[in-house]
C-alpha cells in the first residue's frame, strides 16, 4: 500500500460498493413502493431502471469529468449529489419524484465511481490493484445491495434505504475532501490529458449481456418470492443472501484461474445454468431455489470480475474505461428489465387467470356441501376482488373454518389445493423471463468467444 | 499463458457445463416442465357423473352440468361462470365484461339446465319420467325468474332443488 491513508481506500471501496448496489438496493422493496405509491409493476419497474439507465449514459461522461476537473473534487462533489438525491429519494411521496430523484442519484454516483477508480491507484499502489479493488467493491455492492434493501424495507420501511445512504455517502466523502483540496491547490489543466484509447468492445458487450441475465435472476427471483409465493422482504433478503454468499465463494475459486476468458465463460455458463433451474422449479418450495442461486453467484462473481479485467487490461486511462464497464453493465440491466418486464407481466396476468380458474375446478368438484361450496365461492370472489389482480393469498378466504370435524378436514383439503393451483400459477408465470435470462447468458459466450480473436 | 492454466480454465469451463446440465436435467426429472396449474375442461364436452349418491349429490351434480351448459352457451369456462354467479356485483363485472345483457345470460342458464336434465338422465340419476315434466318447466320457466335464479349462485342451488322438490317423492321412487 502506498502513504495514502487507509480511511480513503475505505472510503473510496465505500463509495464504489455504495453506488453500485444503488442497481439492485430497492429490488426487494419494490412490492412495498409499488402499493404504497399506488402504481403498476411497470411503473415501479422505472425506479430501477432509471437510476441504472443514467447510469449507463452518465458513466463515460462522468468519468471525463472526473478526469478535467479532478477525481478529489469530482467524488467529493458526485458523493455530495448522491447524498442529496438519497434524502430526495427517501422523501418521495410520488412515483414521479422518486424516479426524478433516482436520476440524479445516478448521475453523482457515476461521477463518484469512476472517480474512485482514477483515485484507487495512487491509494493502493498499482493499477492492477486498483482494478481489483474497485471490482471486487463494486461485485459486494450489487451482490449484497438486495438482502440489505430487504432487511432495511421489513425493519424499517422502503424510504430508510435511502435515508441511510445519505450519511454513508458523506462519510465516504469525508477523506476525499482532502484529494479535493490538493487539487484545488494545485490545479489541472485538460491540456495535459492524454488522448482516450478505444473501449473493450467484445468484453464490454460480454458484460451488457451478462448484467441483463443477472438482473434477471435478481428482479424475478425477488418478485417471485414476495409477490408469487408471499414471503416478507426480510424472508427474501434471507433466501437470495444465497447469491452474494455464492459470488464470494466464486470470486476464490477464480482467483486460481489465471484465464480471464475461461473465467469469464465458464461463469456466463454458470449464470445460465442458474437462471434455467429457477425457470424449471419443480415446487413452490423456497428449499428449491437454493442451488440455481449458488451457480448465479458463484457464475455472476467469476463472469463479471474476468469481464471487467479484460475491458480494462492495458487500457488508459483506467477511468474513462471503467466508465465504459460500468455504462455496459447498467445498459444491460435496462435492457433486461425493458425486455423482461412486458413478458413477465403478461404471463402473470395469464397464469393467475388460469390459477384462478384450475383452483375453481377444484372447490366445484370438491365433495364439500354445495351450500358450504357457494359460501366459499363467494368468500374467494372477494379476495380475489381484493387483491387487485395480484397472486391472491387464499387461505382467509377459508376462515373460519367449519365446526364439523368432517366438513373441516374437507375444506382444510380444499385450501390446499387450491393454494396448490395458485402456487402453480405463480411460479410458472416467471418461467419464460427466466429462461429468456438464461439465454442472454449464453448469448455472451459469443462475445467471450471472440474476444480472444478479434482484439478491438 | 501456461499449458497447465490453460488445462485449469478448460477443467473450469467442463466443471461449469456438468453443473449446469444436472441441475436442469435433475429438475426436469423432477417435473420442473409440468410445474402448471391444471388446465380446465372445455365445458361443451361432456363431464361424467361421479355416481351420485341421494338427492343432494344429484342437486350438486345437476347444478354442476348447468353451469357446464350456460357456460358452453356462453362461451366462457364454467369456472368464470361459477365465480361470476358467486355474487350480484361479481355478475355484473361479468356480463359488463363479456358485453352480454341479463336476457342472453338466463338464456344461457336455462339451456344449461335443460342440458343438466339430459345428463342426469344419460347417468341413470333421473328416470325419464322425472326427466320430461322437468324440462317442460324449465322450457316454460320466465326470463323474470331465470334472471331471479341466477342473481346469486345460492339460489341457483335452491332453485334446482326446488325444481327438484315437487317430483322427490317420484325421484326417491324412480332413483335406480
Amino acid at each position: 500500500m502506498s502513504d495514502a491513508p487507509r480511511p480513503r481506500v475505505a472510503a473510496l471501496a465505500l463509495a464504489v460498493g455504495l453506488v453500485l448496489a444503488d442497481s439492485s438496493i430497492v429490488v426487494l422493496a419494490l412490492p412495498q413502493i409499488y402499493r404504497e405509491l399506488d402504481t403498476s409493476v411497470a411503473g415501479v419497474t422505472w425506479v430501477l431502471v432509471s437510476f441504472n439507465l443514467v447510469m449507463a449514459l452518465a458513466a463515460v461522461p462522468a468519468a471525463h469529468l472526473a478526469r478535467r476537473v479532478g477525481p478529489g473534487r469530482a467524488g467529493a462533489v458526485g458523493l455530495a449529489v448522491f447524498a442529496g438525491a438519497s434524502l430526495a429519494c427517501g422523501a418521495s411521496t410520488e412515483l414521479a419524484t422518486l424516479i426524478a430523484a433516482r436520476c440524479v442519484q445516478a448521475l453523482g454516483g457515476a461521477v463518484a465511481v469512476t472517480a474512485a477508480l482514477e483515485l484507487l491507484p495512487a491509494s493502493v499502489g498499482s493499477e492492477r490493484r486498483a482494478v481489483a479493488l474497485w471490482a471486487a467493491a463494486g461485485a459486494t455492492g450489487a451482490a449484497l445491495g438486495p438482502a440489505i434493501g430487504g432487511l432495511l424495507t421489513e425493519l424499517v420501511s422502503w424510504q430508510s434505504i435511502f435515508l441511510l445512504q445519505a450519511p454513508l455517502a458523506i462519510a465516504a466523502g469525508a477523506p476525499i475532501l482532502a484529494v479535493a483540496r490538493h487539487e484545488a491547490s494545485t490545479g489541472i489543466l485538460a491540456a495535459e490529458l492524454p488522448r482516450t484509447g478505444r473501449p473493450h468492445v467484445l468484453a464490454n458487450l460480454a458484460l451488457a449481456m451478462v448484467s441483463a441475465a443477472i438482473a434477471a435472476a435478481l428482479f424475478l427471483l425477488v418478485l417471485l418470492l414476495i409477490e408469487g409465493w408471499r414471503l416478507s422482504p426480510i424472508g427474501a433478503a434471507i433466501v437470495v443472501s444465497v447469491m452474494p454468499l455464492s459470488a464470494l465463494a466464486g470470486s476464490r475459486l477464480g482467483a486460481r484461474v489465471a484465464s480471464a476468458r475461461a473465467r469469464a465463460a465458464a461463469g456466463a455458463i454458470l449464470v445460465s445454468g442458474g437462471l434455467a433451474g429457477l425457470a424449471l422449479l419443480p415446487k413452490a418450495a423456497v428449499a428449491l431455489t437454493v442451488p440455481p442461486q449458488i451457480l448465479v453467484g458463484v457464475g455472476l462473481s467469476l463472469v463479471l470480475s474476468a469481464l471487467t479485467e479484460t475491458a480494462l487490461a492495458g487500457r488508459a486511462p483506467q477511468a474513462i474505461h471503467g466508465g465504459w464497464t460500468i455504462s455496459a453493465r447498467h445498459a444491460g440491466v435496462v435492457i433486461g428489465l425493458l425486455a423482461l418486464t412486458p413478458i413477465f407481466t403478461s404471463d402473470i396476468a395469464q397464469q393467475r387467470r388460469e390459477a384462478i380458474d384450475a383452483g375453481t375446478a377444484v372447490v366445484l368438484d370438491s365433495r364439500v356441501s354445495p351450500l358450504l361450496k357457494l359460501d366459499l365461492a363467494q368468500r374467494i370472489e372477494g379476495r380475489l376482488e381484493s387483491e387487485r389482480g395480484r397472486v391472491p393469498t387464499i387461505g382467509p378466504a377459508f376462515d373460519p373454518l367449519p365446526s364439523d370435524p368432517e366438513d373441516r378436514a374437507a375444506v382444510l383439503e380444499l385450501r390446499g389445493e387450491l393454494q396448490d393451483q395458485l402456487d402453480r400459477g405463480a411460479t410458472h408465470a416467471f418461467s419464460p423471463s427466466f429462461l429468456l435470462g438464461a439465454l442472454l447468458g449464453l448469448l455472451a459466450l459469443a462475445p467471450i468467444g471472440l474476444a480472444r480473436r478479434v482484439e478491438l | 499463458m501456461s499449458a497447465a492454466a490453460d488445462r485449469r480454465g478448460l477443467v473450469l469451463i467442463a466443471v461449469a457445463v456438468a453443473v449446469s446440465a444436472a441441475l436442469v436435467l435433475a429438475y426436469l426429472a423432477a417435473g420442473g416442465s409440468s410445474y402448471t396449474p391444471a388446465k380446465v375442461q372445455d365445458p361443451c364436452e361432456p363431464r361424467p357423473w361421479r355416481n351420485p349418491q341421494g338427492i343432494e349429490e344429484i342437486a350438486q351434480q345437476f347444478s354442476l352440468s348447468a353451469l357446464d351448459g350456460a357456460a358452453c352457451e356462453l362461451g366462457v369456462s364454467r369456472e368464470t361462470l361459477a365465480r361470476a354467479l358467486a355474487t350480484p356485483e361479481s355478475r355484473d363485472r361479468f356480463t359488463r365484461r363479456y358485453g352480454i345483457n341479463d336476457a342472453q345470460l338466463a338464456e344461457a342458464i336455462r339451456s344449461g339446465l335443460l342440458r343438466a336434465v339430459g345428463d342426469a338422465e344419460e347417468a341413470g340419476a333421473l328416470s325419464p319420467l322425472v326427466g320430461v315434466p322437468l324440462r317442460e318447466t324449465l322450457r316454460r320457466i320466465p326470463v323474470e325468474e331465470a334472471i331471479e335464479l341466477i342473481q346469486n349462485a345460492r339460489s341457483l342451488l335452491d332453485n334446482v332443488q326446488s325444481f327438484l322438490g315437487p317430483a322427490q317423492g317420484l325421484l326417491e321412487e324412480f332413483l335406480p
